[in-house]
């Protein structure tokens, strides 16, 4: 297939408004009227509401409404409802809000709040699965099991448990019977936080016709119109949701969170406007935080390498509401395989209410926590078994024909593992080490191979309307969220390449506003570029047959003996006869006025090929896309502090086709250095009492560039896949996914030393290397 | 209690009321309407809301209104020419360094203060420009190329 724009560094389209500063961000609205809101937070993670006093706030200046959860019975959710705008009788984490001052200004607002005083009755705090798990531990939620969930999801009723999840693939014990040599190990991903640098933010206004408009720095514009009119009890058209520019999103942004808070306030001041956007403390604890995700692994393998039977238990210390990662959980359990066929598993999973915020997506989605128990016991495996860990993993890949826990046969388009395996050995691996210490540093190199597949929804799609202008112009409106990942770009590519017209000619969606939007599930899963790619090829495709039709009529043939070269629609045998694609796009106008013809406008979506909820195996078609890649790494460690520098990163991905080659680079380049982020220096951190140690940049140790890896080498392999524009997959979240494994390996490597857990501090390695 | 200052935004005479503790950062935003600079952080940690104060790099969110009398301030509004870029936005845009762009106006004015004060400045001057700036989307690879993408076009003019 030859492409004209496909494969092309074009320049994605709102560069130039961002770096100027011209792009509305939530932050930047102006609206007549706004109002702004304060929150006050509990400084119990864990506890019963005695009595709230606000009659000092409500006097202060400026304050127009002072609002407490007292009377609210509103329940929210997606997946399980058991989220409350406001705490209503006990607070149940740390960053949860419990009164919500509004004033004329931000400034009055927050003065209030300092005046508010709560007295709370503190129960027992859990912060670890672990714990909440304890028979004796007191319930989080004391209706717990009784929350209206999606099917699927299966709450184990007076416990912690919000959901068990269980993959029963083969049968498990005959697996290890066969076994040589079995082998275990505990795993643990500590939370973290996405920290884009646009913190979160809601805007909400209860109009006096009782609709609803609603602001949003959110990648779910659908699922929160939805959502706010359910709980108000509007029919969803009368609820309006906006999306303007956002500055980064990473995974927290999604779901519905602190829209229902901030619409709960703007409920009772009806007729204005009210902003709140998260201070940099709210953003880490009051929206959502990622992982949490404790792996118990256990592998059964024969002596030459064969892999018989795998299982896995998985603890989700989820949050103090599990709406919002249940599938977080869902995904880490099905995908803790890795990228490896195990003809028995058994994979359990649970979510369990903590007394900490609620985790929600994280670039990775659950990925990168099972990865690291897998990629880490393959190369601890491989020592055992005395084999070549490339040659133990080579013998077990999963590719065409193999079957994966799911039950899903894998095809020659869901891409090829090796082909990325041998890019990154290649890169990192081609000639022995150079030295394994000198007098600063030891040296080391490590790898692991790694399989992603979204976590969508059944009824999951992504709608294109596109309309040609009258001078051959194209203008496209999509409702997928523009978080810096580019798919604005891959729009006006894809439909560039579709309609045969130069980029430059196509303008693409700003702002998302559900009156003018078409509809999109949500924005997640690295699913755009193949979903919503896939929308906009169709809806080409229904363009050029409707300015065939037109020319048809024009020409006066038929449609069948008629072409599309983006200028002309011409008849085939003889292009001398044709009509200037201009002059089709509102239908055509002979020159005594009679117009044929419709306006050239088409919509289109794209579902998710075939998918569905798990069976009584918790298998089923949930894997949608499989992705594969590999990556590697050099590092060194510095003797005396034990710094881990990574001196050269190789990531390699199947994408199946790359859509820009500078942006799909900048996808992998930030994945990885968040990776590292997470291997080397993140982890937010609570106390017994629930309270966050570092939520502040300061101190959660956030990558600067002094951090990024000396190189990177970012290559990828082109297997076409059956689903996206031009054969592409995803590639958004797949770069976080093996780096942490990667990084634990080569530290072995280094210095012979395996850990189980990060993040990977100087502290942790110098006591280690003392130890040994 | 409040009092009246002058300073001078993007080349023009500012006169504003101010308010006891207020930043440079609300005056801008709030009070002058020019939101290109942001707000990322509350431990001026991240960078975002970088504007340059007498030639000099400088968070407006830890930086009192009330020094502002007579100071001349330049922000991301006042880098670009109409709709000519500067040299650096140019090169960033051009290495790819944009993504969610929320952090661009903070790095685009570090390196404007740091490439007016030398234009030849050098590796790692830039590197500890860039190191007081947090970005979460590029892995900060297309961030380097572009800075020094920017050193060579400034150089060439």
């Amino acid at each position: 297939m030859t492409l004209k724009y496909i494969g092309k560094d074009i320049t994605r389209p709102d560069a130039t408004g961002k770096i100027t500063g011209r792009v509305q961000f939530l932050d930047d609205i102006k609206l007549p009227g706004l109002l702004h809101a304060a929150i006050l937070r509990p400084d119990c993670a864990h506890g019963r509401i005695l009595s709230i006093d606000t009659a000092e706030a409500e006097k202060l200046p400026g304050v127009v409404k002072v609002v407490t959860g007292k009377g609210c019975e509103m329940v929210y959710g997606d997946n399980i409802r058991d989220l409350t705008p406001i705490a209503v009788d006990k607070v149940n984490f740390i960053g949860q809000p419990v009164v919500g001052v509004i004033a004329e200004t931000l400034a009055e607002a927050k003065a209030a709040v300092k005046k508010i005083k709560v007295e709370y009755e503190p129960l027992p705090v859990y912060t670890d699965a672990r714990d909440a798990l304890k028979k004796d531990a007191v319930l989080i939620h004391e209706n717990s099991g009784e929350f209206w969930h999606l099917p699927g999801i299966e709450p184990i009723g007076g416990t912690n448990i919000a959901n068990r999840y269980t993959v029963k693939k083969g049968d498990v014990e005959k697996g290890f019977a066969e076994a040589d040599e079995i082998l275990e190990g505990e795993f643990n991903y500590p939370f973290g936080s996405c920290s884009a640098i646009e913190p979160h933010g809601s805007i909400a206004w209860f109009h006096e016709d009782k609709t609803i408009e609603v602001w949003s720095s959110s990648i779910c514009p659908f699922i929160i119109r939805e959502e706010v009119a359910r709980v108000y009890g509007l029919p969803i058209c009368d609820v309006r949701v906006h999306i303007p520019e956002l500055g980064g999103c990473f995974g927290y942004k999604s779901d519905i969170t602190v829209e229902q808070t901030i619409a709960y306030l703007a409920s009772q001041v009806p007729g204005r406007p009210v902003k709140w956007v998260a201070t940099r403390k709210e953003d880490f604890l009051s929206t959502l935080i990622g992982h949490g995700i404790r792996t118990r692994i256990k592998i059964g393998a024969k002596k030459d390498g064969t892999l018989t039977a795998l299982k896995t238990e998985i603890l989700h210390s989820t949050g103090a509401s599990a709406d919002t990662g249940v599938h977080v959980l869902i995904a880490s359990t099905h995908n803790s395989t890795g990228t490896y066929e195990f003809p028995n598993c058994f994979l359990d999973g649970y979510s369990v209410y903590t007394n900490t915020p609620p985790v929600g997506a994280f670039r990775g989605y659950g990925h990168q926590e099972s990865h690291l128990a897998m990629e880490r016991m393959i190369d601890i495996l491989a020592r055992k078994l005395k084999l070549d860990p490339f040659d133990l993993r080579e013998k077990n890949y999963l590719g065409p024909g193999k079957v994966t826990a799911l039950g899903e046969t894998l095809h020659t388009t869901n891409g090829n593992v090796r082909k990325c395996v041998e890019i990154v050995r290649r890169a990192v691996f081609s000639a022995p080490k150079a030295k394994a210490e000198d007098e600063n540093y030891y040296y080391g190199r490590g790898f692991a191979a790694l399989m992603k597949s979204p976590k969508g929804a059944p009824f999951s799609s992504k709608s294109c309307y596109l309309k040609f202008n009258r001078d051959g112009s194209v203008c496209i409106n999509m409702g997928g969220a523009e978080v810096g990942q580019g798919l604005r770009n891959v729009v006006r590519m894809v439909a560039a390449e579709a309609l045969k017209i130069a980029p430059e000619r196509i303008r693409v969606y700003t702002e998302i506003d559900t009156q003018f939007s078409p509809w999109e599930w949500q924005t997640i899963g690295s699913m755009f570029t193949t979903q919503g790619g896939r929308a906009v090829v169709r809806a080409a495709e229904k363009a050029i047959a409707e300015l065939k039709k037109t020319a048809g009529i024009v020409l006066r043939t038929e449609v069948d003996r008629l072409d599309y070269d983006g200028d002309y629609v011409f008849v085939k045998s003889d292009p001398t006869i044709r009509v200037p694609v201009p002059e089709l796009g509102r239908g055509y106008t002979f020159d005594d006025g009679v117009t044929v013809g419709d306006v050239v406008h088409t919509t289109a979506d794209a579902r998710l090929p075939i998918q569905s909820n798990p069976d009584e195996n918790g298998q089923g078609r949930m894997g949608i896309t499989y992705t594969f890649g590999a990556q590697a790494c050099e590092v060194r460690i510095e003797k005396k502090t034990g710094k881990v520098i990574i001196d050269h990163f190789a990531s390699s991905f199947d994408v199946g086709r790359v859509i820009n080659p500078v942006q799909i680079r900048g996808q992998v380049a930030g994945g990885v250095m968040m990776g590292v982020g997470a291997a080397l220096h993140e982890e937010l951190k609570f106390d017994a009492e629930g309270k966050a140690l570092n939520p502040m940049f300061r101190r959660y140790r956030f990558p600067t560039i002094k951090d990024a890896p000396g190189r990177q080498t970012i290559e990828f392999v082109e297997t076409p896949g059956e689903i996206g524009p031009f054969g592409a997959r995803g590639i958004g979240e797949h770069p976080v996914v093996g780096v942490a494994p990667a990084v634990l390996n080569a530290v072995y490597d280094a210095i012979g030393i395996d850990f189980y857990e990060i993040p990977l501090s100087p502290e942790k390695i110098l006591e280690a290397l003392e130890k040994k | 209690m409040s009092e009246k200052i002058t300073f001078t935004v993007n080349g023009t005479p500012r006169t504003v009321e101010i308010e006891g503790g207020e930043k440079l950062i609300f005056i801008l935003r709030e009070k002058l309407g020019l939101t290109g600079t942001k707000r990322g952080c509350d431990d001026a940690s991240c960078g975002a809301c970088v504007v340059v104060i007498d030639g000099k790099a400088t968070k407006s969110c830890t930086f009192p209104a009330k020094k502002l009398a007579g100071k001349e301030v330049v922000t991301i509004e006042g880098v670009s020419e109409g709709t000519n870029l500067h040299p650096i936005q140019t090169a960033l845009i051009e290495a790819g360094a944009v993504q969610c762009g929320y952090c661009m106006p903070g790095i685009v004015m570090e390196l404007y203060a740091l490439f007016n004060r030398d234009p030849k400045a050098s590796d790692e001057e830039i590197r500890d420009a860039l190191e007081l700036h947090l970005c979460r989307c590029t892995g900060y690879e297309a961030i380097w190329e572009g800075a020094l993408k920017a050193r060579d076009y400034l150089a060439a003019k």
